[in-house]
């Protein structure tokens, strides 16, 4: 069979196991088979996702979320990078630092996340230091390997035109640091935007979390399911994001 | 009068064993000349290149370029590197345009160097490319023209062709040659192909190995352009052959295992 036609059978193949899934679930909730305090059957899901999508409460929920991952995120990788410089570039500052980084990095995060509260109270700048706690590590860990990684050969270009320092670390160090430095980016982004809905969940006054957490106890339980749909969409547009902008600013001469 | 003075130069890497890569160098590079220093693999070839472009200092010994000895990187030498080590963020345009972009030169200015360059090596066309659209002979023509642009006396050339196919070498050096004639700088050159040495070089120096010495100096002083397969270079060829020959049976015992 040809490339195509096994590709057609394999997406077909992929819509029938979805289809089928769906279906399932839709008659093991209509049939009563599993309460519906369990599961929601899927057309109830997207009738409470059309319900959300119309309540302005959805929106300004969303918006808190997202300022708060921006924030905290956009905080990160500010800082984020330039400890990382700070760290390769500085001589003998990784050798020196090393052993409280990687201390710090083993912590789990969600542990601090009680203790913060206590420190910070239950509002926006709590949220941003949780995205930010959640978000630094790999921005760091990710530059220092970025610019490590640079080509001997590209520093010998560099040395050979008797480049600057400071050349140096802006005409190639950095540059050639892009990709890692992304990938850096993309894996924050995602355990940022958990950082953000974990800590509403645990407490707070508005955010998705927050109404995750309410609809929860409430036991309205398609409306839970119609908000990790929400969550979920949000979670793959901000990588999505990041992906495009690593394509278009950053990334040009990879993509052809 | 530039031209390099290389006296008595040794070069020991250091660590729990310190290996010597050179030992005693002592040369003589003239101005305008096409250098070829030849050896095998290990012979420290490109130690000794590398030295020249001030990107490593002897352990013993002197380089004195024009009349001052050489402590680092000048502006009058320009590399050519192995591997082009082209810069893969930036397209060809940028990547040649990097010497006199890091000198400050405006990039008004940098414009028409960096396009008579790239017309000299035939890359015409090709300047918003990036390296990796490019193919391996390109690549090295794009390197070669990085070097140029930033207007050096002297290019040093660490294996340049060593990466490509035999016929495309054979236009590289062949161009090569043309452009070294137009542009009347110094060459120095490091292969380990006798046949491109030989057809290159006003002088071919032989390096031995392990540690690198310098073996022999031939004097090539056929006319150019040069034939390929003269009679005359061939006999040259077979007394370096004959030179390498001689260095294996006494140096190198193989080891079968």
């Amino acid at each position: 069979m040809s490339e195509r036609g096994i590709l057609w059978r394999i997406v077909a193949g992929q819509i029938l196991l979805l289809v089928l899934f769906l279906g399932t679930v839709e008659v093991v909730v209509q049939k009563g088979i599993v309460g519906r305090l369990y599961l929601s059957a899927p057309t109830q899901v997207v009738q409470e996702l059309v319900k959300l999508l119309q309540q302005s409460e959805t929106f300004r929920n969303l918006y808190v979320t997202l300022l708060e991952f921006t924030l905290g995120f956009g905080l990160s990788v500010v800082l984020g990078f330039g400890i990382g410089l700070f760290l390769v570039l500085v001589s003998r500052a990784e050798q020196f630092f090393n052993p409280f980084l990687s201390a710090l990095m083993a912590i789990p995060k969600v542990t601090i996340v009680p203790l913060l509260t206590l420190w910070l109270g239950i509002g926006l700048v709590h949220k941003v230091a949780v995205v930010f706690l959640f978000c630094i590590f790999p921005i760091i860990y990710n530059t220092v390997a970025g610019i490590k990684q640079t080509s001997e050969n590209y520093l010998k270009v560099a040395r050979v035109f008797e480049a600057t320092s400071y050349q140096t670390v802006t005409k190639v160090i950095l540059p050639s640091a892009v990709p890692s430095i992304f990938a850096g980016l993309r894996v924050s982004a995602g355990s940022g935007l958990i950082g953000a809905l974990f800590g509403e969940m645990l407490a707070s006054k508005e955010g998705l979390g927050n109404m995750l957490v309410q609809s929860t106890s409430l036991y309205d339980t398609a409306r839970v399911f119609a908000l990790i749909t929400v969550v979920t969409v949000v979670s793959i547009l901000i990588i999505a994001f990041i992906n495009l902008l690593e394509k278009k600013v950053f990334l040009r001469w990879k993509s052809s | 009068m530039a031209g390099f003075s290389i006296r008595h130069v040794s070069k020991v890497y250091g660590g729990a064993v310190p290996t010597v890569a050179l030992e005693d160098i002592d040369l003589t590079i003239h101005d305008g000349e096409f250098l070829c220093i030849l050896g095998p693999s290990g012979c420290g070839k490109s130690t000794l290149l590398e030295m020249l472009a001030g990107l490593q200092l002897p352990t013993s010994g002197e380089i004195v370029y024009g009349d001052k000895i050489l402590q680092g990187p000048d502006r009058r030498l320009g590399v050519v590197f192995q591997d082009p080590s082209l810069y893969p963020w930036r397209t060809v345009f940028e990547n040649v345009e990097l010497g006199l972009e890091i000198r400050g030169v405006k990039k008004a200015d940098r414009k028409n160097t960096v396009q008579k360059y790239l017309t000299m090596v035939g890359l015409d066309g090709f300047e918003h490319k990036y390296p990796h659209q490019l193919s391996g002979g390109m690549k090295q023509r794009a390197g070669l023209a990085r070097a140029l642009a930033n207007r050096p006396d002297v290019l040093l050339m660490d294996e340049p062709f060593g990466a490509v196919d035999h016929l495309t070498r054979l236009q590289l050096q062949n161009d090569l040659l043309n452009i070294w004639e137009a542009e009347k700088k110094t060459v120095v050159f490091v292969t380990h192909d006798v046949n491109e040495a030989v057809f290159l070089g006003d002088r071919v120096v032989l390096l031995s190995p392990r540690p690198g010495k310098l073996k022999q100096i031939f004097n090539i002083s056929h006319q150019r352009p040069r034939e390929r397969g003269d009679a005359g270079l061939l006999k040259i060829q077979n007394d370096i052959y004959a030179a390498i020959y001689e260095n294996k049976k006494q140096a190198e015992p193989e080891y079968h295992l």
